[in-house]
């Protein structure tokens, strides 16, 4: 069956470019502060602090900016899902963003709260970095790369 | 010269060129701006919320402030050198981009900031310590910091919105032929 509407945002053009910059602060938010655990645990930053610490500090502000980052996500796919459906870099993103989130509300919490060996924080650490770094890659070259007809 | 000129002459060298042209440098460099943007961000953050009092209360600002000055000068290099090359390779396009301009007065403005607060907040964290309550400059300081970044992210993202002034371009199309031939 065919679903025929518009979606509303894109009657707008002010509505896109609002939800990217919700997403950009977003990101940079959640991303900032993850990246400054992973740095503690790597041996980097604020060493008067454990890493455990500082996660616990920074947790409600990491989840705002994930918040921010998974409403604005969703809305900005549905400007155009099949072009995003179909982008291989985009794919790649949300495979990363999968393992992204499961990897810090598992394991990496886990270690956080001492609750794993503590050698494998350099580890941890590098994955994590790794992954989200991953993530702007694979959302900035959504733009950047052909997405076969649709 | 004019800065037109500049714009025209950075934009001719050959590493601005090859930036240009390649089609997957420039979006490598791009998705390594933001990347620094995000640790970046992070460091100004907690300073800032921690000035504000709102996050990491039971440790001291001289502290916080302290530990995060050099990840946080890193990060701003790391992003600078990055958006320096992004800027160059198309720096004859971004000077007639309203929100390349706006980027660059706000990064301005931030130079006006460290100015105006650095003396009284940032390297005077000892005696913010020492206040019982948290005095209102800092948290100034800190608020209008966190407008100032956040202000320039979004400017930083219309640059892009802005088609390129194809009449008023030379290299643009110089680029867009090779683009074409390969």
């Amino acid at each position: 069956m065919l679903i025929a509407f518009e979606n509303p945002l894109n009657e707008s053009p002010l509505a896109f470019p609002i939800l990217e910059c919700m997403h950009i602060v977003g990101f940079a938010i959640a991303v900032g502060t993850i990246a400054l655990v992973d740095f503690r645990l790597l041996g980097f930053g604020m060493l008067r602090q454990s890493a455990g610490d500082l996660a616990k500090a920074f947790a409600p502000w990491t989840l705002f900016g994930l918040v921010l980052v998974l409403l604005s996500g969703p809305m900005l796919f549905s400007s155009d899902p099949d072009m995003y459906y179909l982008n291989l870099s985009f794919q790649i993103k949300m495979v990363l963003l999968a393992i992204a989130l499961i990897f810090h509300f598992t394991l990496r919490r886990k270690l956080l709260r001492g609750e794993m060996s503590a050698s494998l924080g350099k580890p941890f650490a590098c994955i994590s970095l790794a992954l989200w770094v991953g993530m702007i890659f694979g959302g900035i070259f959504i733009a950047f790369i052909v997405t076969p007809d649709h | 010269m004019s800065l037109l000129e500049f714009a025209k002459w950075v934009q001719g060298t050959d590493w601005a060129t090859y930036v240009r042209m390649s089609a997957y440098l420039y979006p490598a460099i791009l998705s390594a701006h933001l990347s620094g943007i995000a640790l970046f961000a992070g460091a100004i953050l907690v300073t800032d919320l921690r000035l504000l009092g709102v996050m990491l209360r039971n440790q001291t600002i001289s502290d916080v402030v302290g530990q995060l000055r050099w990840p946080k000068r890193i990060g701003l290099l790391f992003v600078a050198t990055c958006g320096l090359l992004l800027a160059s390779s198309k720096a004859e396009e971004y000077y007639y981009n309203t929100f390349f301009r706006a980027k660059l007065a706000l990064l301005a403005l931030v130079l006006v900031h460290a100015l105006i607060f650095r003396g009284g907040v940032y390297n005077n964290t000892a005696a913010l310590d020492q206040a019982g309550k948290i005095p209102g400059k800092a948290k100034l300081a800190a608020a209008l910091s966190l407008v100032l970044w956040i202000s320039i992210a979004c400017v930083g993202r219309g640059i892009g919105y802005i088609e390129p002034p194809l009449d008023k371009l030379h290299a643009f199309v110089t680029g867009a032929t090779a683009g074409s031939l390969r």
